[in-house]
């Protein structure tokens, strides 16, 4: 106990501290599930159908299991007793098919398992995998959802010969009446195409099995490492508590690994049939075919205005390609894209219609957006079409319909409760930033010239920190545990799960503030069930909105711990004299200060208790958020298309994002400039390509047009800040917004370019192939 | 996917006809072929090595004549699968008697899957072509090996031109 003065600590929160997380990543000593390898471990290959709709007839697994170095084949029905794939959403009247972890006599897509092989080495493996030979039945198949509605398509499942998995309407206010007394209404149908979602790392798992302790350990990498342990131990029999589930480094998920897939549990089926380790890695060539995509709508939009521009209604309706079966989210993604889509505009009146149906594809689900970029390009696309229509400027438009900054908390007709917000303002600082007004001068002339220029705007909105537990499958809450260790070091236990998001750094910042402690001595540690209590996981950009939350109310918790023991501890007559405050207690009424360090080591030694208190210096917290978030933002893209190569050059990109308060803005320009890499890939190049057989044929990168570095333009990024009120940090979340924003940007921008050879809309991708046949077209027209 | 072109063959139309139905000249002329053997009246197993693009492998397959109307046409029915998928192919070839020997039409519907789909579908169209040129080529020349009346050679070619065949 020493009086000393107090040095003032600078603030960690809002600085760009560069991730902790990286050093081990440009070292290469991170560890992935491939780097883990256990003694005794086996190698599992598995054996896929060509066929995206087949019967089996039989499978002569003879060959594969005389192979030396082959230990086990397992076949469907050798699985029977592991449960299907769970699909974790309840519609009304929704179909689950059950989906076996292993084909038993009837393969629905191109890459279903029918067996797999289990070896010494991860070659003889595949090398059995090849000697496997499978007498297939094969049967027409479907892969164009609307295709697959029509009479007379074949049936997915013979089960439901119509292929539709679900209907699923919603309404607010009374569209009909709306668009009965507009001046105008515009319809337009459009697609939003199959993306793959290409995590750095492919998925894949080890499994280890103590027979004598029935102890089970899964590493895998995964989004959601507590609800793959909940879902995998009832898939396998196992009690919860006995299967210890890690999430090592996880090289990338954007949504594809919030999911629990068939080959974890096939891979933990056999280990412990076995009673080896036996480890999965998926190729690339897998990874296309058998990991979850998203997007796959095709929309019919209708909007209804005044002729002053003013939206009186939207509606739409959504066929959802839903591929071959539901994994663990399929059918609620696009009711996401009905709750976001009146986007930023003050619209009473909306109807959705959502039919979901069966293609023989693989599933689709959460993928970076997941239902709000389909949404928001389909708004974000109506809005021009309309300004279009009436001729109106886009930007005005849209001035004349945001939700005004008076008007939060804003309930939507979607029955949402959009947070905060000043759409206008942020609108603004965007079209300052790119000098619209300039810009439409030059585009103007550059049009007499005969040039594609076009600009592009797209003002989003998204629904992030997912969110309230009765809106989430499996709950939106979220856990944190601040652990004080007796040298006054903290470790911080999380229940989100990053791969990539950088909490490690933010929550140290977070933390370091609130206790005054240097970030050094602060670990975050999280993807572990045995070390971490539940906790939900990182995806729908929750990781600091909700897990943040969680963390920073554990922190309040630990203080009034310290509180009390620095009172104790500095002999205060009075306690209310003490505060907490850069790393000591100080009694204000004597000058006596004491150091969190020395109070850590006294709440373990417990020489002496406080009152009301008991020994250590731990806390745990589980938080429900009571709302969503609701960053938005504005993207403008200037854009010239080279009319002899249908090349598209972004020439500005500005985008300007309300996310909320920002704890590191460097990671924030890192998560915003890879979403808008994801949107941009959309609108320009990439498309999962099923032929009408329900083949792949874009299944690698030679083919899948994944953006490069190189097609990204320079981004010039600003912020604005209206601080959300739903949690303490003020913040919303960044994961999605800048995928969501980019896309109708993009396209906007290219319809704006072509808006004079009479294009109004074009489908993406926009392939220079798709735009060079459009020019040449319209000006041969024209001729 | 539809396949159509035409080629040329140096021999008269009933010289080209025959050489086309001839499993031993078939065996020599099908690139990648390593084996073929007659299973039935006009249907034949073979064995074919594929390498596109960044696959290779193995392939078992089956070809049927059918519907014969010598010598201006025939249909050809082949399915091969193996460990990188399968090729479905359905056509009619049309010969027709001109100046420099016989014109081939061939026209039908091709059908792949599996790996070779969603990895080689670019490749698909040029490398059918491709094949078809080079079996016409092979076929012109085992015609004129028979003319000047080589013994016929029973082994298949040592090296079935696997490298040759590596589209």
């Amino acid at each position: 106990m020493s009086s000393t003065t107090i040095t003032r600590r600078e603030k960690l929160v809002g600085k760009r501290i560069r991730r902790r997380e990286d050093p081990r990543m440009i070292t290469g000593t991170a560890t992935y599930v491939d780097d883990i390898k256990l003694p005794n471990m086996l190698y599992a290959a598995f054996v896929r159908s060509p066929h995206a709709a087949a019967n089996i007839r039989s499978i002569d697994i003879s060959k594969a299991a005389a192979l030396p170095g082959v230990v086990a084949v397992y076949v469907g029905k050798d699985t029977k007793d592991v449960g299907g794939v769970v699909c974790g959403v309840d519609l009304p009247g929704l179909r689950k098919p059950h989906h076996n972890v292993i084909a038993i006599d009837r393969v629905y897509l191109v890459g279903h398992s029918v067996a797999v092989v289990v070896a010494t080495d991860r070659y003889v493996a595949a090398d059995g995998a090849d000697l496997i030979e499978v007498d297939y039945e094969v049967l027409e198949a479907v892969a164009d959802p609307e295709k697959a509605i029509a009479a007379g398509a074949p049936a997915v499942h013979p089960e439901w010969p119509d292929n539709i998995a679900f209907r699923f309407e919603q309404k607010g206010g009374d569209a009909d009446a709306a668009f009965a007394e507009a001046d105008v209404v515009c319809k337009q149908r459009m697609i939003s195409q199959r993306m793959v979602a290409n995590p750095m790392e492919t998925r894949g798992c080890v499994a280890s099995w103590h027979s004598a302790d029935r102890a089970l350990t899964i590493y895998t990498s995964t989004q959601i490492p507590h609800l793959a342990r909940t879902i995998l131990a009832g898939m396998l029999g196992l009690e919860e508590n006995r299967l210890r589930l890690i999430a090592p480094e996880v090289g990338g998920g954007f949504g594809c690994k919030l999911n629990v897939y068939a080959e974890e549990a096939v891979v933990s089926f056999a280990a412990m049939k076995l009673g080896r380790p036996v480890k999965w890695i998926e190729t690339r060539r897998e990874n296309f075919l058998t990991t979850i995509q998203g997007r796959g709508h095709v929309d019919y939009w209708e909007i209804a205005a005044k002729r002053d521009g003013t939206i009186l209604g939207v509606k739409v309706k959504i066929i959802q390609d839903l591929g071959a079966y539901h994994q663990l989210l399929t059918p609620a993604i696009p009711t996401l894209s009905v709750l976001m889509m009146p986007g930023l505009y003050n619209t009473r009146n909306i109807q959705a219609e959502i039919v979901g149906v069966f293609t023989n594809c693989v599933p689709t689900d959460a993928v970076r957006g997941a239902g709000r970029p389909e949404a928001t390009y389909g708004i974000e696309r109506m809005v021009d079409i309309l300004a279009a229509e009436l001729k109106m400027e886009p930007a005005d438009i849209r001035f004349k319909n945001f939700v005004a900054a008076d008007q939060f908390p804003f309930a939507t007709a979607t029955g949402l409760n959009y947070d905060s917000g000043d759409y206008a303002n942020t609108f603004h600082k965007a079209l300052d930033m790119i000098g619209y007004k300039k810009l439409r001068e030059e585009q103007a002339a550059a049009r007499k010239q005969g040039r594609l220029v076009g600009i592009g705007i797209s003002t989003y909105g998204e629904i992030c920190a997912m969110g309230p537990s009765p809106a989430v499958a499996a709950g939106g809450w979220e856990s944190a545990t601040v652990k004080v260790e007796p040298s006054g070091k903290v470790t911080i236990l999380t229940g989100i799960s990053p791969h990539g998001q950088g909490e490690e750094t933010t929550f140290a910042q977070i933390a370091a503030d609130e206790l005054g402690v240097p970030i050094d001595d602060i670990l975050v540690l999280h993807g572990d069930t045995s070390i971490v209590q539940y906790g939900i996981g990182t995806f729908g950009s929750r990781g600091t909105a909700v897990g943040g939350t969680a963390l920073y109310l554990a922190l309040q918790d630990i203080k009034d711990k310290v509180l009390k023991w620095g009172a104790m501890l500095l002999d205060a007559a009075d306690p209310s004299t003490v505060r907490f405050e850069g790393g000591q207690c100080i009694d204000d009424a004597t000058g006596k200060t004491i150091f969190f360090q020395t109070i850590a080591g006294a709440a373990y030694r417990a020489m002496k208790i406080p009152a009301h208190s008991e020994p250590g210096l731990v806390a745990t917290r589980f938080w429900e958020p009571g709302n969503f978030t609701y960053p938005f933002g504005a993207h403008i893209v200037h854009s010239e298309i080279d009319p002899e190569t249908g090349q598209v050059e972004i020439k500005r990109y500005v985008m300007v994002d309300d996310i909320g308060n920002i704890l590191n803005p460097m990671l924030v320009d890192g998560q915003l400039h890879g979403g808008a890499s994801w949107g941009l890939g959309q609108a320009l190049w990439e498309h999962a390509i099923y032929d009408d057989n329900g083949q792949l044929v874009t299944g690698e990168f030679m083919d899948y047009a994944l953006a490069r570095a190189r097609n990204m333009p320079w981004i010039e990024s600003a912020h604005t800040c209206t601080p959300s009120p739903v949690n303490p940090l003020g913040v919303k979340g960044v994961g999605e917004a800048g995928t969501i924003g980019s896309t109708p940007a993009m396209v906007n921008s290219v319809v704006d370019a072509l808006s004079p050879l009479g294009v109004r809309h074009v489908d993406m991708p926009l392939t220079p192939e798709k735009l060079w046949q459009l020019i040449s077209t319209r000006r041969t027209e024209a001729k | 996917m539809k396949i159509a072109g035409a080629a040329q063959s140096p021999f008269a139309i009933e010289r080209t006809y025959e050489l086309m139905q001839d499993p031993a000249v078939l065996a020599r002329a099908i690139p990648g072929c390593q084996s073929l053997s007659r299973t039935g009246e006009a249907e034949y197993k073979l064995q074919l090595k594929v390498i596109l693009a960044s696959l290779s492998g193995a392939f078992e397959g089956q070809v049927r004549l059918l519907d014969p109307l010598p010598p201006t046409s025939f249909r050809m029915v082949v399915e091969g699968s193996g460990k990188i998928g399968f090729v479905k192919g359905d056509g009619v070839l049309t010969l027709t008697a001109i100046d420099t020997g016989t014109e081939i039409a061939y026209s039908g519907e091709a059908q792949i899957g599996g790996n070779i789909a969603s990895v080689g579908q670019r490749m698909v169209d040029t490398t059918a072509r491709l094949l078809i040129k080079r079996f016409f080529k092979k076929l012109a020349a085992e015609g004129k090996k028979a003319g000047e009346g080589d013994a016929q050679d029973d082994e298949l070619p040592e090296s079935p031109a696997a490298e040759d065949e590596n589209v």
